[in-house]
């Protein structure tokens, strides 16, 4: 399984070629991915209409796995940019560059989906600057169009194309946050962890591990979750414990693992991590 | 080892794990009870086991052979069974005093039996404690000690027949474990045997066996008398109600008794000072009637601050140390400043491509080029200055809904995080308070001005504050525009804190006092001062946007959630 990730610019050749360029973001094996409600139908059913879609929840809770197995399912090109807050518009829109014979636009992430009909992945975006991100807004209504003023022209969106970004609402979100014009032109799904049953199938599968053990991970983490607030930001996520079940699948100890791959990484407080140790100490 | 000074370790190893056990409660059971620390006393009244009280532990000086690393854990996670698994007090009826204990201790094994089974791991903390040898002598306390061990551990083995009662009847009633009166059962009956083989049982001198186990004083309905004399110098909250929470808001309920344990002392401690103001300035006052400025219209008294001890302040604080710690992380991000990039530079580090390019192109066209073709960083730096005012009027004496928490303590709460987020960024700034008695007394209270560090004397002038009289906002915003006009920075901001229209005694006309503020705001404006208000009234959305413009007010309908909103609103007013 690929997806092509970008955050810079991509060589464009002439258009007959680009659908064949695509080929390079398209997923071919299924992305395992254990929906936890009705998402999977939902989502197929904005795509129909291509709504524009953001995916909101906490780290770690299978944002970025959903969306490549709703590309793989839909058979589209997925086109991933990493946002952050030193990305311009021409990051995603492109730019001119010079070679020997003199300037050669070249299409950005953004713009290569919209030309060819891919889904275009913002991945958190709040992290870009707000005057980066009203680049979308054009696309995110019913006009679906992108204008290229450097080029001095209005690329109307493919069929297929579809705007999907995903949203990390964070109490950092004070200083950073969508604007609320942009934020409406989104339907949203959101990822919170999955139920306990849910949540150690998923565990088991991924880290390859026995039921029992992905139980106990899955405990943990709950546990974990509840410091929410109360000297962590966030608990440990899906991905956290799948890490631990990854190394005990490799034969570390359920402690060892456990600390490696959720105390430390999650905090530097030593009172905190003595009682996540506690915690864990407990639910072993 | 001199035994005080043992006691003086253990003392700071329990203050060094507090955060951590408290954190650890949390995790595992979602449970935030009040912890009172190891008291100073030593000698033989000293109390020996951990003491519970509803939802309030008292810690004492834990000693162990064994472990003793880990007893304050094994210590607060027994505690926390109690809590969930023992349902309340029982009554005393007709025990004895061996019965007594010996019902405690089923309750104990049954409890930790119960949460075992919750986490298995809890096993492994508390089992090495229980080191009770088998052959010991025969006296009531030795045989407990081993009756604890047996419920306890499945290896060990004990020949004595009373022992093995015990354990056979407790684990035959496996199934009824849940069901608290099994302890009453089988502690009365093994109680009447111990009796009934003539074993003495000292009842003044017992001390629960090991020594991470509670003293079982908060499982009985003592009457009258309480068993121990405690340090009762606190006022004990009465019921606990386990934290079930669904978001992150702390239960109104919960904060309720932390609040009324609060409130009392800082009712008791402040002194109500009557003294005299200085008059310091006069304002003109705008009549919107007559469409014309009242000339001196309006005296502005400055009365000294008064001092008070922080304990209230603090403990409400405590409830907010959370937002405290997001406060410090912001503040590290916005003050080591983001680096800017500033494009089309004449000269820089970097080349910005697009600026090269279109020179390029401008090349291509035979037109002279623009040189700036740079792109450098800059460090953004704060510039600016803020005071904030304190609308202290009659109304803020009044309860936060679902509370015992006052207005007024909500907004001290918040303007203390407030003051941190401002002193932490570097921010020059200053807090005032005002409340008005007709238009010839409008009070001025000065909690800290431009060049005072919020120090410890800041936080007890804060503390001081006390709610009364009226709100006459125009004035006190004149004399706000006075003080802050002197201050040098780019930006200067007056963030108004209010929690009802403007009146005042002497007033008839409710929109009087809405125009004449709305004129002084826009005096301030006019002299590149902003105004912001932060508006605690829920029906306040038209007066508000009347006198400070709708961009300029917002409103917080949780007064609840004040002391985490203001500092955020303050990050991002000033980003």
């Amino acid at each position: 399984m690929s997806a092509g990730q970008c955050s810079g610019i991509v060589r464009s050749p002439a258009l007959e070629d680009g659908i064949m360029q695509l080929e390079d973001y398209l997923i071919t094996e299924e992305p395992y991915y254990r929906a936890i409600g009705g998402e999977v139908a939902l989502f197929e059913a904005a795509y129909a209409r291509r709504m524009p879609m953001m995916l909101k929840g906490p780290t770690g809770c299978g944002k970025t796995r959903f969306i490549e197995h709703m590309a793989w399912r839909l058979r589209r090109p997925l086109i991933t940019v990493a946002c952050h807050e030193d990305m311009t518009a021409s990051d995603l829109v492109g730019r001119f560059l010079l070679d020997a014979s003199g300037t050669v636009w070249h299409d950005g992430p953004l713009t290569l989906a919209v030309r060819h009909g891919a889904i275009c992945y913002l991945d958190e975006i709040v992290e870009a600057r707000q005057d980066t991100t009203v680049v979308i807004h054009p696309l995110t209504d019913d006009r679906r169009i992108l204008p290229l003023e450097k080029r001095n022209e209005t690329v109307r969106a493919h069929p297929d194309f579809q705007l999907v970004i995903s949203y990390n609402p964070g109490y950092q979100s004070v200083l950073k946050d969508l604007k609320e014009s942009t934020k409406q032109r989104f339907g949203a799904i959101e990822f919170r962890y999955p139920s306990t049953e849910v949540e150690t199938e998923i565990v088991a599968h991924e880290a390859g591990i026995g039921g029992a053990v992905a139980e106990k991970l899955v405990k943990i983490g709950q546990r974990s979750r509840n410091l929410k607030g109360h000297g962590l930001d966030e608990g440990a996520s899906t991905r956290m414990l799948i890490q631990a079940g990854r190394l005990i699948a490799e034969g570390v100890a359920l402690a060892s693992a456990c600390e490696v791959a959720l105390v430390l990484p999650i905090t530097d407080d030593l009172d905190i991590r003595e009682a996540l140790s506690q915690t864990i100490a407990a639910c072993a | 080892m001199n035994p005080a000074a043992g006691a003086i370790l253990k003392e700071r190893s329990f203050a060094d794990a507090e955060r951590g056990l408290k954190a650890y409660l949390m995790a595992l059971w979602r449970m935030h009870p009040v912890l009172r620390g190891v008291t100073a006393q030593a000698g033989p009244s000293a109390p020996r086991r951990v003491s519970f009280d509803g939802g309030y532990i008292r810690v004492a000086a834990l000693h162990s052979e064994t472990r003793a690393d880990l007893i304050y854990w094994a210590a607060l996670a027994h505690v926390a069974a109690h809590l969930i698994f023992t349902p309340g007090r029982s009554p005393i009826g007709a025990l004895k005093p061996l019965q007594i204990a010996l019902v405690s201790l089923i309750e104990d094994a049954r409890v930790e039996a119960l949460a075992i089974r919750e986490y298995p791991g809890l096993h492994r903390l508390w089992a090495p404690f229980h080191a009770a040898p088998p052959g010991s002598a025969p006296t009531a306390e030795f045989l407990m000690a081993r009756l604890s061990r047996a419920l306890i551990d499945p290896a060990y083995r004990d020949d004595d027949p009373w022992v093995r009662k015990g354990r056979t009847m407790f684990f035959d009633h496996r199934l009824q474990w849940e069901q608290p009166a099994i302890s009453r059962q089988i502690g009365g009956l093994l109680g009447n045997d111990l009796g009934q083989m003539r074993i003495q049982f000292n009842a003044k001198t017992y001390v629960v066996e090991p020594a991470y186990r509670d003293d079982n004083a908060g499982l009985w309905d003592w009457g009258d008398a309480p068993p121990q004399s405690a340090d009762d110098s606190e006022v004990p909250i009465e019921a606990f109600r386990m934290v079930r929470q669904e978001n992150d808001d702390p239960s109104p309920q919960r904060r309720s008794h932390d609040e009324s344990a609060s409130a009392a002392i800082s009712a008791r401690e402040q002194p109500i000072a009557e003294d005299a103001g200085v008059p310091v300035a006069r304002y003109g006052e705008w009549d919107y009637a007559l469409g014309r400025e009242r000339p001196d219209w309006t005296t502005i008294m400055e009365f000294e601050a008064q001092r008070t001890p922080t304990v209230g302040l603090d403990r409400l604080l405590n409830e907010y140390s959370d937002v405290e710690s997001r406060i410090q992380k912001l503040i590290r991000s916005a003050r080591v400043g983001r680096p800017v990039r500033m494009r089309r530079q004449p000269e820089g580090e970097r080349l910005d491509l697009d600026s090269c390019i279109r020179a390029a192109i401008d090349c291509r066209l035979g037109v002279s080029p623009d040189p700036r073709v740079y792109e450098t960083s800059e460090m953004r730096d704060r510039d600016l200055a803020v005071l904030v005012l304190l609308d202290i009027s009659e109304s803020t004496k009044e309860f936060v809904k679902h509370t015992t928490t006052t207005v007024l303590s909500m907004e001290r709460a918040a303007t203390a995080l407030l003051a941190q987020a401002m002193e932490g960024l570097g921010d020059p700034f200053a807090i005032h308070a005002f409340c008005s008695n007709g238009r010839g007394e409008v009070r001025y209270y000065r909690v800290k001005d431009f060049d005072q560090r919020y120090d410890a004397a800041a936080a007890e002038r804060l503390a001081a504050l006390r709610g009364g009289l009226s709100t006459r906002v125009g004035a006190a915003l004149r004399h706000a525009h006075r003080e802050i006009e002197r201050r040098q920075s780019h930006r200067r901001l007056v963030l108004v804190i209010t929690d009802g229209e403007p009146a005042d005694v002497d007033v008839e006309d409710p929109k009087y006092l809405v125009e004449d503020a709305r004129k002084a705001v826009q005096e301030l404006a006019h002299a590149g001062i902003d105004v912001f208000c932060v508006g605690l009234d829920g029906g306040g959305d038209s007066y508000l946007t009347r006198i400070f413009g709708r961009r300029n007010a917002v409103q917080i309908d949780r007064i609840a959630a004040l002391p985490e909103k203001l500092p955020a609103l303050y990050f991002r007013l000033t980003a």
